[in-house]
């Protein structure tokens, strides 16, 4: 089996000194200008543990130091090297317009961390159980109640959901707008925990970092109430085509 | 501080999970990673993210206990 790391544009150069995954040695498999950096091995298996994670990425990490890559998800494998350079041929213009997409570019991560308190999330009136709640004290008959009361009461807890949910939406916004405005292309996820207020990926010109990290910075300053945690530069995973469905 | 670092290193592996497991060029060959490995592992995300959130909040206690002593 060959397993990928990632695709590059640049198949003159010498792969770097890198072990891959169980050890094996690196090398590169070229298509017309471009290449697939790639390792043997011997199992069908990959498990995704830490440390086999943090060696997929150390590899495309450090073919980023010196060329463009198309980073290639983990545990992809096809059978040998005439079918890794069948898969280039077959997406050959794909890759070439991706690559073109992340030149000088890296992407940035930020999550942004609230308290459910800071944007007011409503609780549940003690006075009307949540449904769950109500639902276990039916079954054992322990309650009788207005129905009409607790659906109008449900009713108004939907709405402050709703209200809640545009809250964040805004409150995220003011934070991801003025990063996006620095980044050629971004992403933003609101609320994917309760307290997870922004999950976003920007797309950032190599040069431009040190000045999206001061704006990131300010944000932090302006808004002591959240936690920002910025990552990076990391390859432009959130940034490449993601699907290439190559038939064997 | 010790925490903070731990905490910025877990942040950093849920990011790395994020990306390398869910993104970049997806190419179905002949073997792919399994879905019930994926499943796993996101099982395992999820519970980063909660203990995350967890140290957060202890920090955030610790930091307030701390600015009352020396106040």
């Amino acid at each position: 089996m060959i397993y990928l790391y990632a695709i590059t544009d640049r198949c003159d150069l010498p792969v770097p000194a890198k072990p891959g995954l169980e050890g094996t040695s690196l090398f590169s498999l070229t298509y017309q200008d471009i290449a697939a950096v790639v390792s043997p091995l011997d199992t069908a298996k990959t498990p995704p543990t830490e440390d086999n994670l943090w060696r997929h990425e150390a590899v495309v990490e450090a073919l980023m130091a010196d060329r463009t890559v198309l980073p290639v998800r983990f545990g992809t494998m096809l059978a040998d090297e005439a079918a890794v350079q069948a898969a280039l041929a077959a997406h050959y213009a794909d890759f070439v317009a991706g690559l073109e997409r992340v030149r000088g570019r890296v992407e940035l991560g930020l999550r942004v961390l609230s308290s459910p308190e800071f944007l007011q999330l409503p609780q549940s009136s003690p006075k009307f159980p949540s449904i769950s709640q109500r639902n276990s004290e039916e079954l054992r008959g322990t309650q009788g109640g207005s129905g009409r009361a607790y659906l109008l009461a449900r009713l108004e807890e939907e709405r402050q959901r709703q209200a809640w949910r545009q809250r964040a939406e805004a409150l995220a916004d003011e934070l991801h707008v003025p990063l996006a405005r620095l980044a050629v292309e971004s992403t933003r996820q609101v609320l994917v925990t309760p307290r997870l207020l922004l999950t976003a990926a920007y797309l950032v010109e190599q040069g431009r970092v040190p000045t999206f990290r001061q704006e990131v910075e300010a944000l932090s300053a302006a808004y002591p109430e959240l936690r920002f945690l910025c990552t990076g530069p990391w390859p432009a995973y959130n940034f490449v085509t993601p699907t290439m469905t190559f038939d064997v | 501080m010790s925490e903070l670092v731990v905490k910025e290193k877990e942040v950093t592996l849920l990011d790395l999970l994020d990306r390398i497991l869910d993104k970049g060029v997806i190419l179905f060959g002949d073997v792919t990673i399994s879905v019930a490995d994926v499943d796993l592992i996101y099982l395992g995300l999820k519970v980063l993210l909660t203990s995350i959130e967890k140290a957060d909040k202890m920090r955030r206690a610790a930091a307030a206990q701390y600015s009352q002593h020396s106040t």
